[in-house]
């Protein structure tokens, strides 16, 4: 095999792109209920908006409309990061969330472009099952995972990039620099035949974390960012036996159900996966927020389109599965956004922009609105 | 047909699997490489999305905005910025972030019998004042800058 061929398409750890995928998309639901959603007022104020890109031409986003994207790609996100992933749910992801920035220069978060790209990266990694990516044993599972690797060098990118325009500035540029190379080498760490890379990789690893702890953002990017060079950089060892920890349920109960062998179109699963997926964006109406119950139901509409198949064609008990981290998905951001600031935030931002504007009977609304959930 | 949802363990990719992601991979890079360039191109200094010169918000904004629209009756009026937009948008403009500055222009000509739209920002930072001037029906606002008087 060339060197380059190799370098692409080698084996890496399945652990890791596991893990990766899951921790991505669920830091991912809960920074959009609790960081994005309470931004959601912005939106559609006065008529006006000006989108990244110039063919949304004069489309207007109102306050419904993005937080239902953001309710829709969320929500989904959690029910991908809960049970395994599909490809067709994580391309909606990836679509759900670039639409939810790039319609208005209102968010204008430089790392929510880098999601994009990782999103983007998800859609072809491998689909794996927990047991697939850990074994019973010590010996971690390995194979080829191309889109990994392009993830990993997409960070790599993203660091040089950091690196360059520091240096173009006159200012220290080491730190990134060492970041982008760690990361070009990251998957060359699990390779049998290598010796070196495995033992540099843990101290190679410091230097993102570094990066990111002494230069924090009000964002949750270091978040994001720590968790992955975590999961890149722990050696292979570490990395399988925590997510052998981590995935014990999965791999001892809830497989060997669903494994159990392909049945006949069993009517009681069929029909019980179609009342979840109607009575799950139900919970989406006590969120009280414009445009989430759409989104939801969006969702559940976007997973029967990703389990229709598996009615028929799958072991038995997998949409049940799917409906069940739906409803998970549901209860999560109603938890998450009843029990945070993100209504009372989202409510008070829009009282004070309607007061600004002269609508005093809006601006009421909003307030008592935003009393009735103030923590 | 095959599911999408592949079973573990991935198959090593074939040859023909391999050049396909090959492709990918090649244009994939090469847009990310491409993309933060462009901003050495950009007119608007200030436009630095997707470059990775910063990981943070948009800092404040350095200029305090006045605008002010003439009518084809000769009428001069002041607009109150934030009633129109929100704060976030004044903030924008006020950063001289040029497609906004021209959005606000044109959306202020959409009025019945307005003849031209000036904007104004008078900047810390440089101690200049910068004008955008749009005649409506135009297509690009004219932008003068001079130097504060002090």
């Amino acid at each position: 095999m060339k060197p380059l061929t190799r370098y692409w398409f080698g084996d890496v750890a399945l652990a890791r792109p596991y893990l990766l995928v899951r921790f991505v998309l669920t830091t991912l639901a809960f920074d959009c209920w609790l960081n994005l959603m309470a931004h959601g007022a912005k939106y559609g104020v006065g008529g006006f908006n000006v989108a990244h890109f110039p063919f949304f031409g004069d489309f207007i986003p109102g306050a419904p409309f993005y937080l239902g994207v953001l309710a829709f790609t969320s929500v989904l996100a959690l029910s991908q990061a809960l049970y395994r992933p599909h490809r067709i749910a994580l391309a909606l992801v990836a679509m759900g969330y670039t639409l939810g920035w790039t319609c208005s220069l209102l968010d204008s978060v430089p790392y929510h472009y880098l999601i994009s790209l990782y999103l983007g990266c998800f859609v072809f990694f491998p689909m794996l099952s927990a047991r697939a990516a850990f074994s019973r044993s010590e010996r971690a599972p390995r194979g080829s995972a191309w889109a990994y690797v392009l993830f990993c060098v997409t960070t790599a990118i993203v660091y040089f990039y950091v690196a360059a325009w520091d240096a173009a500035a006159g200012e220290p540029y080491w730190l990134p620099m060492l970041c982008s190379g760690a990361y070009l080498v990251a998957s060359m760490q699990d390779r049998s035949d290598s010796n070196v890379v495995p033992i540099m990789m843990p101290f190679l690893g410091v230097a993102p974390i570094a990066f990111h702890w002494l230069t924090p953002t009000e964002n949750w990017f270091p978040i994001y960012m720590i968790g992955i060079a975590v999961l890149v950089f722990a050696p292979t060892r570490s990395i399988h036996a925590a997510g052998r920890t981590l995935t014990f349920p999965a791999r001892s109960w809830l497989q060997d159900q669903s494994e159990a062998g392909i049945d006949e179109r069993a009517s009681q699963v069929f029909y019980a996966s179609l009342f979840g997926l109607v009575t799950a964006p139900v919970v989406s109406v006590f969120v009280d927020l414009p445009g989430v119950k759409t989104g939801c139901a969006l969702t559940a509409i976007a997973m029967l389109f990703v389990i229709g198949r598996q009615l028929y064609l799958t072991p038995k008990r997998r949409p049940l599965w799917r409906v069940a981290s739906l409803f998970a998905g549901c209860l999560a951001l109603f938890v998450t956004v009843t029990t945070s600031n993100a209504r009372f935030d989202y409510y008070r931002a829009a009282a004070v922009d309607a007061g600004l504007r002269g609508d005093q009977d809006a601006a009421a609304l909003m307030r008592e609105k935003a009393d009735q959930y103030r923590r | 047909m095959r599911s999408v949802e592949t079973e573990p363990p991935p198959p090593h990719p074939s040859p023909k699997h391999r050049r396909r992601s090959g492709l990918f991979i090649g244009a994939f890079i090469l847009l990310q490489f491409l993309v933060p360039l462009t901003y050495l191109t950009r007119e608007d200094a200030a436009d630095d999305r997707f470059t990775w010169r910063t990981f943070s918000r948009p800092g404040e904004p350095m200029c305090e905005t006045s605008a002010s629209l003439e009518t084809f009756d000769g009428r001069r009026e002041e607009l109150a910025l934030q009633k129109l937009i929100h704060q976030d948008w004044v903030d924008y403009v006020g950063r001289n972030r040029r497609v906004v500055v021209e959005a606000f222009l044109k959306k202020q000509c959409e009025a019945e019998g307005v003849l031209e739209v000036e904007l104004t920002n008078h900047c810390e930072d440089d101690s200049r004042i910068r004008e955008y001037r749009l005649r409506c029906g135009g297509e690009r606002a004219h932008e003068t800058t001079r130097t504060a008087a002090r």
